[in-house]
């Protein structure tokens, strides 16, 4: 207790200096929190937006489907491991999906497609392709007065096709009986723009889907493909993890974006690392402002430590001493620091800043810089401040260890 | 005088053995040199003393005799260039680092002759420290303070910092810090030589009678006559070799 009383009343002792120090730790706090929360924050933005565009947060296919897409490797009885995911409590929503690759017909022109079978209401609450209907009416599941499926179609493919809403679609691929799968849908909703995931793709209902290549429903239905929301992007890896132990299916492989969207992941993951550059500089000038401090401190006192040690203090108390000196005053400082930053970060996480220009990243676009709050942005300049400071005062915490009693009682 | 008894050999037996237990120091050829070749300097040349239990040793000289360098080996603050130093019957000539740091809180109590008291912590404070080092329990704290707060008379000024205590008074603090972890022997270079000569002789009476209430063993090195006068037995130092050794009745 009387060393901590120590400590605290050498940082008391040269107020100014200690005073100067402590707001240049806090400030260089401040600094790494804000980084952190603006990074952190627009990483988290952007991946909401990434996975909400099409792929989800979790994924599920049968094994190798990632790897090599085939018709064959489906998911079978798909509706009983919907119901078991449903019932998660971190699972917002879940959709299905079927892919088959087409042939599609316009007016006399044709192009190959990819179709995709969706349950509407499933896909609209999962991911933002309702929103991306640019003409006629989102998708619905069942057949017109006529017979006839509706499907939606990519913005290019049917400029492609000279299609337009209204207009006869015909697709023509392979059932997964190996027969020839033929049928006409009537297009009610272009998807999309030119350069969005959506521009060659068609979209018809699961249940037309199944029909149209000859796959099982109801009990036995049968997809390709399960998309999974979370409520929070960051909980998706631990997610996987737990659902592949769950599914106890060891045919199906359960995968978060990062492995599904593995190149954008790691393109993101190489721009995380330009931020930490600056806040390695941020450390850096606020270290030496701090082994500045600590170095001046510790040479003035050299005779106090001579008569410390002359008393019959160890080399290790006055160690400890400077140490704890040290550490009270990183307390300290980020207890200023949190002071400062919170309410900052917290703003910029409710209302962001908007970008002088939107940028548009393969058809997602973003146009506020989202900060955010969370354990990890406060954590972390809390321990590299820390860190930092008892590094820096390592040398001179030695220095006044080491010295000889007689020598820095003779010091003035 | 001569007659001895077996009564008077066993009896002269057991005082040899507690005399030679009250032994506080005893030096042995100690040599102490500075430099070498042209500049070499012997600070102390062959300096043979024994200190019991209790004594009151004034040493004396004038600057630069090795007053200082003499009480700086005794008390482990340097080490010998040759010859020993015996503390309580235990060598510490050759003694560093930590052992000797343990050995100086247990052992030795130092008085400096520019009070040297922690300027951030209270007198009380400043005189706890040392305990502190040593594991005390904070009950026998208090009560060792308090103590001591009382016999070097500074009752009520223990909350103030040395900054607000005269130079007799933050002595007197230094006198109670190197009385409290209950040593064999305190030293004191030069301990008056910043006061003037009423605060000093205080001092000195207050040194004595500690020495004398307490059984305290001090030795103190000076060069004012006045001081001087107050210590039991006199070693005098000239170019760092005692000339004379005398007690007093
Ligand atoms: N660290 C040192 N280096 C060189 N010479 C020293 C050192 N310390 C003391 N001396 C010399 O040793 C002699 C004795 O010094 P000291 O013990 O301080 O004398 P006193 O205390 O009696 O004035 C002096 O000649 C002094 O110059
Ligand atoms: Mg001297």
């Amino acid at each position: 207790m009387l060393t901590l009383t120590l400590a605290f009343r050498n940082i008391l002792r040269n107020r100014r200096r200690s005073l100067l120090t402590l707001l240049s730790m806090g400030g260089g706090f401040f600094l790494l929190c804000l980084t952190l929360s603006m990074s952190e924050g627009s990483y988290s933005n952007i991946i909401n937006i990434f996975t909400q565009d099409h792929t989800g947060h979790v994924q599920i296919h049968k094994e190798n489907y990632l790897e090599r897409p085939s018709l064959y490797k489906t998911i079978n009885q798909s509706n009983a491991i919907i119901e078991k995911l449903e019932q998660q409590s971190s699972v917002l929503s879940v959709a299905p999906r079927i892919y088959g690759p087409s042939l599609a017909y316009g007016k006399n022109k044709t192009f190959p497609a990819q179709v995709i079978g969706i349950e509407p209401d499933r896909e609209a609450n999962t991911t933002r392709l309702k929103s991306k209907v640019k003409q006629g009416e989102y998708l619905t599941d069942g057949a017109n007065n006529d017979g006839y499926y509706s499907a939606m179609i990519g913005y290019s493919l049917a400029k492609n096709l000279k299609l337009t809403v209204g207009d006869e679609l015909v697709l023509i691929s392979q059932g997964i009986d190996g027969s020839i799968a033929n049928d006409i849908f009537i297009i009610t909703a272009l998807v999309g723009d030119a350069s969005s995931y959506e521009r060659m793709n068609v979209y018809i209902s699961l249940t037309a889907m199944q029909m149209f290549l000859s796959m099982q429903s109801g009990e036995q239905s049968q997809v390709h493909e399960l998309a999974i929301k979370l409520s929070h992007q960051g909980e998706a890896r631990a997610f996987a993890m737990n659902m592949q132990i769950q599914l106890e299916n060891s045919l199906l492989r359960v995968e978060p974006w990062q492995v599904v969207e593995s190149s954008f992941f790691n393109s993101m993951q190489a721009d995380k690392k330009g931020s930490y550059v600056s806040m390695g500089i941020i450390i850096f000038i606020v270290s030496i402002g701090v082994l500045n401090t600590i170095l001046m401190g510790t040479l003035e006192r050299t005779r106090e430590f001579g008569v410390l040690k002359a008393i019959g203090a160890r080399p290790t108390a006055v160690f400890y001493l400077i140490m704890l000196e040290s550490f009270v005053l990183a307390i300290i400082a980020c207890v200023i620091g949190l002071i400062l930053s919170l309410p900052v970060c917290i703003w910029l996480a409710s209302s962001g800043i908007p970008m002088p220009e939107p940028i548009d990243m393969g058809g997602i676009i973003f146009d506020t810089m989202l900060g955010e709050v969370s354990w990890f942005v406060v954590l972390l300049p809390t321990v590299v401040v820390i860190l930092s400071t008892l590094l820096v005062s390592f040398i001179p915490a030695m220095r006044a260890a080491k010295i000889s009693p007689l020598k820095a009682l003779q010091a003035v | 005088m001569t007659i001895t008894t077996q009564t008077d050999t066993a009896h002269k037996v057991i005082n040899m053995t507690t005399k030679s237990e009250e032994t506080v120091i005893e030096t042995k050829q100690l040599c102490r040199e500075f430099g070498q070749g042209d500049t070499l300097v012997k600070a102390l040349s062959d300096a043979n003393i024994t200190i019991e239990r209790g004594e009151f040793t004034a040493i004396i000289g004038p600057s630069g005799s090795g007053k200082s360098t003499l009480l700086q080996l005794i008390g482990g603050l340097d080490n010998p260039s040759s010859g020993d130093v015996f503390l309580d019957k235990k060598n510490i000539s050759h003694m560093t680092g930590t052992e000797l740091s343990d050995f100086r809180r247990d052992h030795i109590g130092f008085i400096f002759q520019a009070y040297n008291l922690i300027p951030v912590l209270s007198a009380r404070e400043n005189i706890e420290y040392i305990m502190l080092l040593q594991g005390v329990s904070a009950s026998e704290r208090k009560k060792r303070v308090d103590m001591l707060m009382h016999a070097v008379g500074l009752e009520g000024l223990g909350d103030r910092r040395p900054a607000e205590l005269s130079g007799g008074q933050q002595q007197r603090v230094a006198v109670a810090r190197a009385m409290v972890s209950k040593p064999s022997i305190i030293l004191a270079d030069e301990p008056t030589a910043n006061l003037d000569s009423k605060t000093g002789a205080d001092l000195l009476d207050m040194m004595k009678d500690l020495n004398e209430q307490q059984n305290m063993t001090f030795v103190f090195s000076t060069h004012d006559p006045k001081i001087m006068e107050r210590a039991r037995r006199i070693i005098r130092l000239v170019d760092g070799c005692v000339v004379d050794d005398e007690r007093k009745a």
